[in-house]
């Protein structure tokens, strides 16, 4: 809400004839406007006058003790909520940042290592994405029975999204995040799927497709088996 | 109890501040208006005592009810009572309509129970002072309760034209009950 928007209702929020969402609007306006509290005082004192013109009775003296029973009752619950919340974060947040991010280097290095160490030393395939035009090359190391994946990308500049494609829908697997010249993704606990794609945002920039029957070389490895 | 060591501001600070004392004390320096100005839209001691009481509880439960930057203490208590009162009277209206409606018996107008302030001699003669519009206008907002959408929608008149009226009557009209200091001290 804007001063002028203030000015000009200041006398109905103050006769009370401003809708809870007004009323709401302009409260949070006056938070943070000193003109403007001023300017709905002077609306204030004007009802508050005639308010006190009207017949006075004399207030029922068990409305003190009832009134003070309220204030008992309810001490604001919000103040140690947010006083709290407030240390947590002044105190704690620099930490968990730190945190996050040497937990996450973490989780990734053991995810690149245990990758190698299967592409190193477990049998697996190779598969290349078809790529759109101006995307960089993009690899699939998989295991011949689809329990893991690794997805490749060289030179990515951005962010680019891995999706299973089955059944006309897509479930999002993660995301190969531009880091030096191999960007990776590693799906270490997977079964087989025919179709995985590369996206950018809800673009499809590249695919590969796959196939589960044995090849040529799996046979001669069964047979030396 | 920790009563204010000095007066009016210290108390408006110590409201402010969220001190519970201060809570307690501004209502019992200012009782009778607060429940007059409640019983004065409500019409019935019973719901004026829960209006207040109401009032009163929800500032407290509020995270930022006040600053003495908004003006006086007493007229904010004043209008944050009314507004609690006249939100009830449009609750209980909307109910009542509801009822009438159900039962067949839907009516235009709603009964204004409350004492008719412009018995007051003083009241009356500003009121009366008023152009026959603005007068119009006020009485519906001041003492009927009433948003300032339904009284545009009840007059047939364009809602920025009742905000004029309403501003320019409220204005003439505290100004001609406007009172000496001492006399407004002593209420």
């Amino acid at each position: 809400m804007t001063h002028e928007q203030i000015a000009d209702i200041a006398e109905l929020y103050a006769l009370g004839m401003l809708d809870e969402s007004e009323r709401a609007a302009v409260d949070e306006h006056l938070l943070g406007c000193s003109t403007c509290a001023q300017r709905l005082a002077k609306a204030e004192g004007d009802v508050a006058l005639i308010a006190s013109m009207e017949p006075q009775r004399t207030a029922p003296r068990e409305l003190q003790a009832r009134v003070d029973r309220a204030l008992q009752n309810r001490r604001q619950p919000w103040m140690p909520a947010m006083a709290i919340a407030a240390a947590v974060a002044i105190a704690f947040l620099p930490s968990l940042y730190l945190w996050s991010r040497t937990d996450a280097l973490h989780r990734a290095m053991l995810a690149q290592t245990d990758a190698a160490q299967r592409l190193a030393g477990a049998p697996h395939r190779m598969a290349r994405f078809r790529t759109m035009p101006g995307m960089p090359p993009a690899e699939l190391a998989y295991a011949p029975d689809g329990s893991w994946y690794l997805v490749l990308v060289h030179d990515a500049s951005k962010r680019l999204s891995v999706a299973w494609m089955h059944d006309g829908t897509k479930t999002m697997l993660g995301d190969v995040v531009p880091s030096g010249h191999l960007a990776s993704l590693y799906l270490p606990k997977s079964h087989p799927m025919d179709r995985i794609a590369l996206m950018d945002g809800d673009r499809i920039v590249a695919e590969v497709t796959l196939s589960w029957g044995k090849t040529s070389r799996d046979r001669q490895a069964d047979r030396s088996a | 109890m920790n009563p204010a060591p000095g007066g009016d501001e210290a108390l408006a600070v110590a409201f402010a501040a969220h001190e519970r004392w201060a809570f307690s004390e501004a209502y019992r320096q200012n009782a009778s208006v607060l429940y007059s100005a409640a019983y004065n839209v409500l019409g019935n001691a019973d719901d004026a005592k829960d209006c207040v009481a109401e009032a009163i509880a929800r500032l407290w439960r509020a995270p930022r009810p006040y600053s003495p930057g908004r003006g006086s203490l007493r007229n904010f208590l004043i209008v944050c009572v009314r507004n609690e009162a006249i939100s009830r009277r449009r609750h209980h209206a909307r109910r009542t309509r509801m009822e009438l409606r159900l039962a067949g018996m839907a009516s235009a107008h709603e009964p204004f129970e409350p004492g008719d302030p412009i018995e007051r001699d003083r009241v009356r003669s500003a009121m009366l002072a008023l152009p026959p519009e603005q007068r119009t206008a006020i009485a519906l907002a001041f003492y009927g309760g009433k948003t300032h959408s339904e009284i545009s929608a009840e007059l047939r008149e364009p809602l920025g034209t009742i905000k004029s009226r309403i501003k320019l009557g409220l204005r003439k009209l505290a100004a001609a009950l406007e009172l000496p200091k001492t006399e407004e001290g002593a209420r």
